[in-house]
Protein backbone atom coordinates (compact mmCIF):
# COMPACT_ATOMS: atom_id res chain seq x y z
CA UNK A 1 0.00 0.00 0.00
CA UNK A 2 2.65 2.30 1.19
CA UNK A 3 4.44 1.26 -2.33
CA UNK A 4 1.03 2.44 -4.61
CA UNK A 5 0.73 5.62 -2.58
CA UNK A 6 4.51 6.67 -3.41
CA UNK A 7 4.26 5.53 -6.54
CA UNK A 8 1.00 7.30 -7.25
CA UNK A 9 2.37 10.90 -5.24
CA UNK A 10 5.13 11.30 -8.36
CA UNK A 11 2.46 10.77 -10.83
CA UNK A 12 0.43 13.38 -9.49
CA UNK A 13 3.14 15.45 -9.07
CA UNK A 14 4.12 15.04 -13.14
CA UNK A 15 0.47 16.08 -13.72
CA UNK A 16 0.32 19.16 -11.48
CA UNK A 17 3.37 20.44 -14.05
CA UNK A 18 1.60 21.13 -17.00
CA UNK A 19 -2.17 21.82 -14.97
CA UNK A 20 0.17 24.79 -13.07
CA UNK A 21 1.18 26.03 -16.52
CA UNK A 22 -2.25 26.32 -17.89
CA UNK A 23 -3.84 27.56 -15.01
CA UNK A 24 -0.80 30.52 -14.54
CA UNK A 25 -1.16 31.05 -18.29
CA UNK A 26 -5.28 31.62 -17.56
CA UNK A 27 -4.30 33.67 -14.69
CA UNK A 28 -1.81 35.69 -16.73
CA UNK A 29 -3.71 36.13 -19.72
CA UNK A 30 -6.90 36.96 -17.07
CA UNK A 31 -4.57 39.64 -15.35
CA UNK A 32 -4.14 41.45 -19.08
CA UNK A 33 -7.33 41.62 -19.41
CA UNK A 34 -8.22 42.74 -16.37
CA UNK A 35 -5.30 45.53 -16.28
CA UNK A 36 -6.41 45.73 -19.85
CA UNK A 37 -5.32 48.83 -21.68
CA UNK A 38 -2.26 49.88 -19.71
CA UNK A 39 -1.37 46.17 -20.57
CA UNK A 40 -1.83 46.11 -24.15
CA UNK A 41 0.15 49.45 -24.19
CA UNK A 42 2.67 47.88 -22.47
CA UNK A 43 2.45 44.98 -25.54
CA UNK A 44 2.39 47.20 -28.13
CA UNK A 45 5.22 48.81 -26.90
CA UNK A 46 7.88 46.65 -25.86
CA UNK A 47 10.92 48.55 -25.54
CA UNK A 48 10.32 52.17 -24.06
CA UNK A 49 13.51 53.65 -24.93
CA UNK A 50 12.38 53.97 -28.55
CA UNK A 51 8.85 56.26 -27.23
CA UNK A 52 9.02 59.27 -27.68
CA UNK A 53 9.26 59.77 -24.16
CA UNK A 54 8.95 57.72 -21.22
CA UNK A 55 5.56 57.43 -19.86
CA UNK A 56 6.61 55.32 -16.74
CA UNK A 57 9.14 58.04 -15.88
CA UNK A 58 6.48 60.87 -16.34
CA UNK A 59 4.30 58.56 -14.24
CA UNK A 60 6.65 59.14 -10.97
CA UNK A 61 7.10 62.85 -11.23
CA UNK A 62 3.73 63.63 -11.90
CA UNK A 63 1.54 60.36 -11.01
CA UNK A 64 -0.49 58.21 -12.61
CA UNK A 65 -2.49 59.82 -15.88
CA UNK A 66 -5.97 61.60 -14.33
CA UNK A 67 -7.61 61.61 -17.78
CA UNK A 68 -9.25 59.53 -20.29
CA UNK A 69 -6.92 58.47 -22.90
CA UNK A 70 -7.42 59.85 -26.45
CA UNK A 71 -7.17 59.16 -30.07
CA UNK A 72 -7.83 60.93 -33.32
CA UNK A 73 -8.94 64.43 -33.58
CA UNK A 74 -9.60 65.22 -30.08
CA UNK A 75 -6.43 63.80 -29.21
CA UNK A 76 -4.74 66.18 -32.07
CA UNK A 77 -6.96 68.96 -30.65
CA UNK A 78 -6.19 68.74 -26.81
CA UNK A 79 -2.11 67.68 -27.80
CA UNK A 80 -2.25 71.09 -29.58
CA UNK A 81 -3.85 73.54 -27.20
CA UNK A 82 -1.52 72.12 -24.28
CA UNK A 83 1.31 72.66 -26.56
CA UNK A 84 0.03 76.40 -27.14
CA UNK A 85 0.61 77.04 -23.58
CA UNK A 86 4.42 75.34 -23.12
CA UNK A 87 7.34 77.96 -23.93
CA UNK A 88 9.49 76.60 -26.71
CA UNK A 89 12.84 76.63 -24.12
CA UNK A 90 15.46 77.44 -26.74
CA UNK A 91 13.25 80.44 -28.88
CA UNK A 92 12.25 83.68 -28.02
CA UNK A 93 8.84 83.84 -27.06
CA UNK A 94 7.19 81.17 -28.66
CA UNK A 95 5.46 78.38 -27.65
CA UNK A 96 5.93 75.08 -28.18
CA UNK A 97 2.87 74.61 -30.74
CA UNK A 98 3.89 77.43 -32.81
CA UNK A 99 7.89 76.46 -32.57
CA UNK A 100 9.69 75.20 -36.00
CA UNK A 101 12.70 74.25 -33.69
CA UNK A 102 13.34 70.64 -32.92
CA UNK A 103 13.18 71.05 -29.72
CA UNK A 104 10.32 71.85 -30.21
CA UNK A 105 9.37 69.45 -32.59
CA UNK A 106 10.31 66.51 -29.89
CA UNK A 107 8.22 68.49 -27.10
CA UNK A 108 5.25 68.41 -29.44
CA UNK A 109 5.64 64.61 -29.95
CA UNK A 110 6.34 64.15 -26.02
CA UNK A 111 3.20 66.00 -25.29
CA UNK A 112 1.01 63.90 -27.68
CA UNK A 113 1.98 61.13 -26.41
CA UNK A 114 1.11 61.73 -22.85
CA UNK A 115 -1.65 63.20 -23.61
CA UNK A 116 -2.73 60.04 -25.72
CA UNK A 117 -2.00 57.74 -22.49
CA UNK A 118 -4.39 59.93 -20.50
CA UNK A 119 -2.39 62.63 -19.04
CA UNK A 120 -4.08 66.00 -18.51
CA UNK A 121 -3.11 69.61 -18.90
CA UNK A 122 -1.45 69.97 -15.49
CA UNK A 123 0.46 66.98 -15.69
CA UNK A 124 1.73 67.91 -18.74
CA UNK A 125 2.62 71.21 -17.80
CA UNK A 126 4.25 69.53 -14.02
CA UNK A 127 6.29 67.20 -16.23
CA UNK A 128 8.00 69.95 -17.99
CA UNK A 129 8.15 72.52 -15.62
CA UNK A 130 10.20 69.29 -12.77
CA UNK A 131 12.52 69.95 -15.94
CA UNK A 132 12.72 73.29 -17.04
CA UNK A 133 10.99 74.99 -13.90
CA UNK A 134 8.14 77.54 -14.02
CA UNK A 135 9.68 79.28 -16.73
CA UNK A 136 8.39 76.49 -19.20
CA UNK A 137 4.93 77.55 -18.55
CA UNK A 138 3.48 80.22 -20.90
CA UNK A 139 0.65 80.84 -18.47
CA UNK A 140 2.52 81.66 -14.90
CA UNK A 141 0.30 79.77 -12.21
CA UNK A 142 -1.65 81.52 -9.71
CA UNK A 143 1.14 81.32 -7.03
CA UNK A 144 3.56 83.39 -4.66
CA UNK A 145 5.12 86.67 -6.51
CA UNK A 146 3.13 85.51 -9.80
CA UNK A 147 0.10 86.74 -8.66
CA UNK A 148 1.78 90.60 -9.33
CA UNK A 149 1.85 89.70 -12.98
CA UNK A 150 -2.19 88.65 -12.95
CA UNK A 151 -3.14 91.51 -10.42
CA UNK A 152 -0.99 94.20 -11.27
CA UNK A 153 -2.89 95.21 -14.83
CA UNK A 154 -6.38 94.74 -13.29
CA UNK A 155 -4.99 97.31 -10.32
CA UNK A 156 -3.23 99.26 -13.01
CA UNK A 157 -7.06 99.55 -14.97
CA UNK A 158 -8.81 100.50 -11.87
CA UNK A 159 -6.42 103.00 -10.91
CA UNK A 160 -6.29 104.69 -14.41
CA UNK A 161 -10.35 104.19 -14.16
CA UNK A 162 -10.61 105.72 -10.87
CA UNK A 163 -8.26 108.96 -11.89
CA UNK A 164 -9.93 109.27 -15.38
CA UNK A 165 -13.66 109.49 -13.46
CA UNK A 166 -11.81 112.11 -10.74
CA UNK A 167 -11.01 113.94 -13.82
CA UNK A 168 -14.10 113.96 -15.87
CA UNK A 169 -16.37 114.85 -12.83
CA UNK A 170 -13.45 117.77 -12.59
CA UNK A 171 -14.25 120.57 -10.65
CA UNK A 172 -17.99 121.28 -11.57
CA UNK A 173 -19.47 119.00 -9.52
CA UNK A 174 -16.65 118.06 -6.61
CA UNK A 175 -16.01 121.83 -5.62
CA UNK A 176 -17.95 124.37 -3.95
CA UNK A 177 -19.71 126.78 -6.38
CA UNK A 178 -16.66 129.63 -5.15
CA UNK A 179 -14.28 127.24 -6.23
CA UNK A 180 -15.90 126.69 -9.57
CA UNK A 181 -16.66 130.33 -10.24
CA UNK A 182 -12.76 131.17 -9.14
CA UNK A 183 -11.81 128.37 -11.55
CA UNK A 184 -14.05 129.99 -14.49
CA UNK A 185 -12.57 133.40 -13.94
CA UNK A 186 -9.07 131.69 -14.25
CA UNK A 187 -10.07 130.08 -17.43
CA UNK A 188 -11.21 132.85 -18.82
CA UNK A 189 -8.14 135.14 -17.79
CA UNK A 190 -6.44 132.87 -19.69
CA UNK A 191 -8.32 132.96 -22.46
CA UNK A 192 -7.14 134.90 -25.44
CA UNK A 193 -10.60 136.51 -25.82
CA UNK A 194 -8.62 138.81 -22.73
CA UNK A 195 -5.78 140.06 -25.38
CA UNK A 196 -5.80 143.46 -26.58
CA UNK A 197 -6.61 143.00 -30.33
CA UNK A 198 -4.92 145.09 -32.52
CA UNK A 199 -5.49 148.66 -33.83
CA UNK A 200 -6.42 147.70 -37.90
CA UNK A 201 -10.30 146.61 -37.59
CA UNK A 202 -10.09 144.54 -40.67
CA UNK A 203 -6.82 143.03 -38.66
CA UNK A 204 -9.01 142.54 -35.65
CA UNK A 205 -11.53 140.97 -37.73
CA UNK A 206 -9.28 138.25 -38.67
CA UNK A 207 -7.92 137.70 -35.35
CA UNK A 208 -11.50 136.99 -34.10
CA UNK A 209 -12.32 134.63 -36.81
CA UNK A 210 -8.68 132.55 -36.03
CA UNK A 211 -9.60 132.48 -32.29
CA UNK A 212 -13.07 131.70 -33.45
CA UNK A 213 -12.40 129.31 -35.57
CA UNK A 214 -9.61 127.84 -33.27
CA UNK A 215 -11.52 127.91 -29.84
CA UNK A 216 -15.02 127.17 -31.49
CA UNK A 217 -16.89 130.04 -29.68
CA UNK A 218 -18.15 133.18 -31.12
CA UNK A 219 -15.35 135.67 -31.11
CA UNK A 220 -13.23 133.66 -29.11
CA UNK A 221 -15.23 134.14 -25.98
CA UNK A 222 -16.09 131.09 -23.99
CA UNK A 223 -19.62 131.81 -23.17
CA UNK A 224 -21.08 132.12 -19.89
CA UNK A 225 -22.43 128.97 -18.18
CA UNK A 226 -26.22 128.63 -16.78
CA UNK A 227 -26.75 130.55 -13.90
CA UNK A 228 -23.74 132.39 -13.67
CA UNK A 229 -23.05 136.14 -13.73
CA UNK B 1 7.13 121.48 -15.05
CA UNK B 2 4.18 120.22 -12.91
CA UNK B 3 4.98 118.79 -9.62
CA UNK B 4 2.17 115.90 -9.58
CA UNK B 5 3.30 115.63 -13.42
CA UNK B 6 7.03 114.84 -12.47
CA UNK B 7 6.38 112.76 -9.18
CA UNK B 8 3.58 110.89 -11.34
CA UNK B 9 6.47 109.89 -14.25
CA UNK B 10 9.09 108.97 -11.28
CA UNK B 11 6.89 106.92 -9.34
CA UNK B 12 6.18 104.67 -12.98
CA UNK B 13 9.96 104.97 -14.00
CA UNK B 14 11.56 104.28 -10.42
CA UNK B 15 10.92 100.61 -10.29
CA UNK B 16 11.48 99.92 -14.14
CA UNK B 17 14.62 101.61 -13.51
CA UNK B 18 15.34 99.85 -10.22
CA UNK B 19 14.90 96.52 -11.57
CA UNK B 20 16.93 96.91 -14.37
CA UNK B 21 19.93 98.15 -12.56
CA UNK B 22 19.21 94.55 -10.53
CA UNK B 23 18.88 92.87 -13.53
CA UNK B 24 22.03 94.26 -14.83
CA UNK B 25 24.05 92.44 -12.67
CA UNK B 26 22.90 89.09 -13.44
CA UNK B 27 24.21 86.22 -16.08
CA UNK B 28 20.72 86.46 -18.68
CA UNK B 29 21.76 82.73 -19.85
CA UNK B 30 21.97 81.44 -16.19
CA UNK B 31 19.04 79.14 -15.25
CA UNK B 32 18.02 77.93 -11.91
CA UNK B 33 17.55 73.93 -12.75
CA UNK B 34 14.74 72.22 -10.84
CA UNK B 35 16.73 69.31 -10.97
CA UNK B 36 19.19 70.34 -8.38
CA UNK B 37 19.22 68.62 -5.10
CA UNK B 38 16.78 65.77 -6.72
CA UNK B 39 17.26 62.55 -8.15
CA UNK B 40 19.02 62.64 -12.23
CA UNK B 41 16.42 61.22 -14.69
CA UNK B 42 17.18 57.92 -15.62
CA UNK B 43 18.40 56.72 -19.05
CA UNK B 44 19.39 53.68 -21.24
CA UNK B 45 20.74 55.03 -24.11
CA UNK B 46 23.00 54.06 -26.80
CA UNK B 47 26.32 54.93 -27.67
CA UNK B 48 27.59 56.62 -30.95
CA UNK B 49 29.65 54.00 -33.04
CA UNK B 50 27.62 50.72 -31.40
CA UNK B 51 28.19 48.87 -28.16
CA UNK B 52 26.06 47.79 -25.52
CA UNK B 53 22.96 50.95 -24.12
CA UNK B 54 24.41 52.77 -21.32
CA UNK B 55 21.60 53.34 -17.92
CA UNK B 56 22.34 56.06 -15.29
CA UNK B 57 21.55 53.05 -12.88
CA UNK B 58 24.60 51.31 -14.04
CA UNK B 59 26.55 53.91 -12.68
CA UNK B 60 25.91 54.69 -9.25
CA UNK B 61 27.82 54.84 -6.72
CA UNK B 62 29.95 56.43 -8.82
CA UNK B 63 29.75 60.13 -9.60
CA UNK B 64 28.97 60.80 -13.01
CA UNK B 65 29.26 63.66 -15.28
CA UNK B 66 26.99 63.76 -17.92
CA UNK B 67 28.03 66.18 -20.91
CA UNK B 68 25.15 67.35 -23.50
CA UNK B 69 26.91 68.77 -26.21
CA UNK B 70 27.17 68.33 -30.20
CA UNK B 71 29.83 68.78 -33.02
CA UNK B 72 27.90 72.09 -34.76
CA UNK B 73 28.96 74.44 -31.65
CA UNK B 74 31.58 76.06 -31.01
CA UNK B 75 31.91 76.22 -27.30
CA UNK B 76 31.29 72.73 -26.92
CA UNK B 77 34.80 72.04 -29.06
CA UNK B 78 37.09 74.31 -26.48
CA UNK B 79 35.16 72.32 -23.88
CA UNK B 80 36.41 68.78 -25.20
CA UNK B 81 39.97 68.78 -24.34
CA UNK B 82 38.79 69.77 -20.99
CA UNK B 83 36.34 67.18 -20.66
CA UNK B 84 38.73 64.26 -21.81
CA UNK B 85 41.61 65.25 -19.95
CA UNK B 86 39.13 65.05 -17.21
CA UNK B 87 38.11 61.39 -17.84
CA UNK B 88 41.94 60.39 -17.52
CA UNK B 89 42.54 62.44 -14.26
CA UNK B 90 39.53 61.18 -12.82
CA UNK B 91 39.02 57.69 -12.81
CA UNK B 92 36.70 57.31 -10.07
CA UNK B 93 34.24 59.68 -11.41
CA UNK B 94 32.14 58.02 -14.88
CA UNK B 95 32.19 60.64 -17.28
CA UNK B 96 29.26 60.45 -20.36
CA UNK B 97 28.65 62.84 -23.03
CA UNK B 98 24.86 62.89 -24.50
CA UNK B 99 24.92 64.17 -27.92
CA UNK B 100 22.19 66.26 -28.81
CA UNK B 101 20.40 67.35 -32.00
CA UNK B 102 23.63 65.98 -34.38
CA UNK B 103 24.31 62.79 -36.33
CA UNK B 104 25.95 59.68 -35.54
CA UNK B 105 28.47 59.52 -38.56
CA UNK B 106 29.66 63.50 -37.93
CA UNK B 107 29.76 62.66 -34.64
CA UNK B 108 31.88 59.37 -35.06
CA UNK B 109 34.19 61.55 -37.20
CA UNK B 110 34.47 64.20 -34.52
CA UNK B 111 35.97 61.99 -31.96
CA UNK B 112 37.86 60.06 -34.38
CA UNK B 113 39.91 63.50 -35.20
CA UNK B 114 39.72 64.43 -31.64
CA UNK B 115 40.02 62.00 -29.64
CA UNK B 116 37.25 60.58 -27.03
CA UNK B 117 37.73 58.48 -23.81
CA UNK B 118 34.05 58.24 -22.99
CA UNK B 119 30.76 57.11 -24.44
CA UNK B 120 28.58 59.82 -26.70
CA UNK B 121 25.40 58.75 -26.12
CA UNK B 122 22.53 59.21 -28.82
CA UNK B 123 19.38 60.61 -27.75
CA UNK B 124 16.93 59.88 -30.58
CA UNK B 125 14.26 62.08 -30.09
CA UNK B 126 15.84 64.42 -27.52
CA UNK B 127 14.13 62.89 -24.64
CA UNK B 128 16.81 62.70 -22.58
CA UNK B 129 18.03 66.52 -23.12
CA UNK B 130 14.16 67.24 -22.20
CA UNK B 131 13.87 64.77 -18.90
CA UNK B 132 17.16 67.10 -18.10
CA UNK B 133 15.80 70.85 -19.14
CA UNK B 134 18.42 71.39 -21.47
CA UNK B 135 17.91 74.80 -23.08
CA UNK B 136 21.26 74.64 -25.35
CA UNK B 137 24.62 72.90 -25.78
CA UNK B 138 26.79 72.65 -23.67
CA UNK B 139 25.48 71.84 -20.40
CA UNK B 140 26.95 69.48 -18.13
CA UNK B 141 25.14 68.06 -14.86
CA UNK B 142 27.51 66.86 -12.06
CA UNK B 143 25.60 64.02 -10.50
CA UNK B 144 26.51 62.37 -6.52
CA UNK B 145 27.02 58.47 -6.38
CA UNK B 146 23.64 58.57 -4.58
CA UNK B 147 22.21 59.49 -8.22
CA UNK B 148 21.34 63.29 -7.29
CA UNK B 149 21.81 66.22 -9.12
CA UNK B 150 24.01 68.02 -7.58
CA UNK B 151 24.98 71.07 -10.06
CA UNK B 152 24.32 72.05 -13.67
CA UNK B 153 27.11 73.98 -14.85
CA UNK B 154 25.87 75.87 -18.75
CA UNK B 155 28.85 76.54 -20.93
CA UNK B 156 32.25 74.76 -21.79
CA UNK B 157 33.52 73.97 -18.42
CA UNK B 158 37.20 74.89 -17.57
CA UNK B 159 39.69 72.87 -16.14
CA UNK B 160 38.96 75.04 -12.61
CA UNK B 161 35.42 74.56 -13.13
CA UNK B 162 35.86 70.87 -14.01
CA UNK B 163 37.79 70.05 -11.34
CA UNK B 164 35.88 71.90 -8.08
CA UNK B 165 32.58 70.56 -9.60
CA UNK B 166 34.01 67.14 -9.62
CA UNK B 167 35.08 67.57 -6.00
CA UNK B 168 31.21 68.68 -5.01
CA UNK B 169 30.02 65.35 -6.75
CA UNK B 170 32.34 63.13 -4.83
CA UNK B 171 30.74 64.88 -1.86
CA UNK B 172 27.69 64.61 -3.11
CA UNK B 173 26.51 68.11 -1.38
CA UNK B 174 24.74 70.48 -3.87
CA UNK B 175 26.84 73.71 -4.40
CA UNK B 176 24.97 76.64 -3.39
CA UNK B 177 25.21 79.41 -6.09
CA UNK B 178 27.73 81.82 -6.60
CA UNK B 179 30.22 79.70 -5.48
CA UNK B 180 31.88 79.00 -8.80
Amino acid sequence: VKGRRRSIAPARRTFSAPAFALSSLAALSLGALVLGAPAAFAQASPDPSEQPVDLARVASVVGAARGPRLAGDGLEAEAKRIASLLRCPVCQGLSVADSPATMATNMRQQVRDMVAAGFVEEQVLAYFEASYGEFVRLRPPLRGVNWLVWLAPLVGLLAGGAIVYLVLRGPSAAASPEATRAAAASATAAEPARDPLPEDPELARLVLRVRELAYGWPGGVRPQPKGQA
Amino acid sequence: VNRKVLLAGLAVALPIVGLLLISLGRDPHRMDSPLVGRAAPAFLLRPAGGGEAVSLASLKGRPVVVNFWATWCVPCHEEHPVLTAGARLYPDVAFLGIVYQDEEPIVLDYLRERGGGYPSLLDDGGKTAIAYGVYGVPETFFIAPDGSIVEKYTGPLGADALRNLVQKARAGSPVRRGAL
